[in-house]
């Protein structure tokens, strides 16, 4: 079954480090720069996740996502740069386009801030096992019912996805045609869906009975299949990023009321 | 009468897994069961012959004309597939409209796909049923759904995946009925099965699978009666075979009765008293 987890063991630090120890990093990434309005926090945490990555070996799976995003932006660059409201300083011209010094700016600073806010993510997604970040999240007190419903998306999708492909191959064989004009394939759209959402509905009620039959719903205190993803820094990290969020809050509290 | 002949057929999923490594025999008017340990390419085979995936090198011949340029739904017509699991097909709400669907859609007219369902029903015990939801019907009960609507459109070929999965002993007779009536108007059955005793008493012909390889390919008693080979395949005798073996009698036999008309004279006295 093909997995639509981004995820990649590669045995590196970051695989071994705690989930939790990747969220408190998000949280700072994210939390710094914007309690603090300071452009250069979030360029230092977006040089942060980059090396995290590259330590992480996982950088080349961030690219993609970095130039998809990276295109939107260019666009935003582009349209501040040139019709922000408040363009007063030409910077450079290229032809009759004229680009703004507060225009560019602005557009900078958005592009710092989802630049980081997505390699801080990325940190998390392309080194966490879904199931292990849910499974320390429940060790913590998470609801096991919202646990399982998180990690059961990872599953049913590529299951849903499998199903399609041999519903497709059983109406074939019965002589539909499922490829060409569109309109061939609307017609084809029922005969595929009303299988797929039948016995997507069927599994779950079964899963479901055979979940409650090894206790799902015990109130048990219950104990955990797999060991526990941490390291000794873990503590350390978290307590340094949550410092970080607290102190950039106070400093933003402290710069209100003064 | 159809023959279906595969030549030097290789077929593998992405750049490495190899499935089919070279397949070379034809398909004559004999029942064919194709048997063989879970994974050995079963089913990938009969995919490749009803269309759904395409061969990375060989070909498949049906009546000499190459199926590589047909697509599976123009197959539909000649070649029928009933498939694992039957709720992978069904979604009409009442049997007689979800059996119908195929013969429509091969260019029957109404009246012929209606006449031909009804014969289809009939033949798989659903007759009285057919204004029935198949979603209210039990997993057998949809499973012969299944075979009906694949019987319904007429093809010359008819493969099954694992007819007897979910049926009761009626539901095996019913079924080993239907490959027999087929068998007799002329038509091609080809079999995915586990079941040996099924297999031992209902086809003319088994091919052995294994690792992607045909490994035997011969009639039943003769298949049967190579231990050896059967165990390469991880496959069992059928039970009635083995029962045999192990009293030692001479010979393979297939089926019970076989096996009783032959220790019958035997047991002479003890059988005469029972009468």
């Amino acid at each position: 079954m093909k997995s639509i987890s981004l995820y990649e063991e590669k045995g590196t630090m970051l695989n071994r480090t705690a989930p939790e120890s990747k969220l408190c990093y998000i949280l700072a990434a994210v939390a710094v720069p914007a309690l603090t309005g300071n452009r250069w926090a979030g360029i230092a945490f977006t040089v942060c996740s980059l090396v995290l990555l590259l330590a992480g070996r996982v950088l080349r799976k961030a690219l993609p996502m970095a130039a998809v995003s990276g295109f939107v932006l260019l666009t935003v660059v582009v349209i501040q740069g040139m019709f922000r409201a408040g363009n007063a300083t030409p910077v450079f011209s290229a032809g009759p386009v004229v680009f703004y010094r507060e225009g560019l700016s602005y557009a900078l600073h958005i592009v710092c801030n989802i630049m980081n806010i997505l390699l801080g993510f990325c940190v998390l997604v392309l080194t966490t096992k879904p199931s292990d970040l849910i499974e320390n999240l429940v060790r913590r007190g998470f609801s096991p019912r919202f646990g399982y419903v998180f990690v059961s998306v990872f599953q049913i999708i590529p299951q849903m996805t499998e199903t399609m492909s041999t519903i497709t191959d059983a109406q074939r064989s019965r002589g539909m045609e499922t490829e060409g004009s569109l309109f061939t394939r609307i017609k084809a759209f029922i005969p595929l869906i009303s299988p797929v959402v039948m016995s997507s509905l069927v599994n779950t009620r079964e899963r479901a009975l055979a979940l409650e039959a090894r206790g799902f719903a015990s109130r048990r205190k219950k104990t955990f299949l797999n060991e526990e993803t941490k390291t000794a820094a873990d503590r350390y990290i978290q307590i340094v990023c949550l410092l970080m969020t607290a102190a950039a809050l106070v400093w933003r509290i402290a710069a209100w009321l003064t | 009468m159809s023959e279906i002949r595969i030549e030097k057929l290789h077929f593998s999923y992405g750049m490495h897994s190899e499935v089919l490594k070279g397949l070379d025999f034809t398909i004559d008017e004999r029942s064919t069961a194709i048997v063989g340990q879970n994974g050995a390419g079963k089913t990938t085979f009969v995919k490749l012959l009803k269309g759904l995936l395409r061969p990375s090198s060989g070909r498949i011949l049906l009546d000499g004309k190459d199926i590589a340029l047909s697509t599976a739904a123009g197959l539909a017509a000649r070649i029928g597939m009933v498939f694992q699991n039957p709720n992978d097909q069904i979604f009409k709400n009442t049997v007689l409209d979800e059996v119908m669907f195929g013969p429509l859609q091969i260019g029957m007219s109404w009246e012929e796909a209606h006449k031909r369902s009804m014969d289809a029903l009939s033949m798989t015990g659903l007759q009285d049923l057919e204004e029935k939801n198949p979603y209210d019907m039990g997993l057998s009960a949809r499973k012969l759904i299944a075979v009906a609507s694949v019987l319904a459109m007429h093809t010359d070929i008819v493969i099954f995946d694992e007819p007897t999965i979910a049926q009761d002993y009626v539901g095996k007779e019913r079924i080993k009925r239907i490959i027999r009536e087929l068998r007799r108007e002329g038509r091609t059955v080809i079999t995915i099965i586990h079941d040996m005793d099924f297999v031992a008493e209902v086809f003319e012909r088994v091919i052995v699978f294994a690792d992607g390889k045909m490994l035997l390919d011969d009639s039943a008693a003769r298949v049967f009666a190579d231990r050896k080979a059967l165990e390469a395949a991880c496959l069992e005798q059928p039970n009635v075979t083995r029962l045999c073996r192990e009293l030692g009698y001479e010979g393979v036999f297939l089926d019970v009765e076989e096996l009783v008309e032959k220790i019958r004279p035997l047991m002479g006295k003890n059988t005469d008293e029972s009468k």
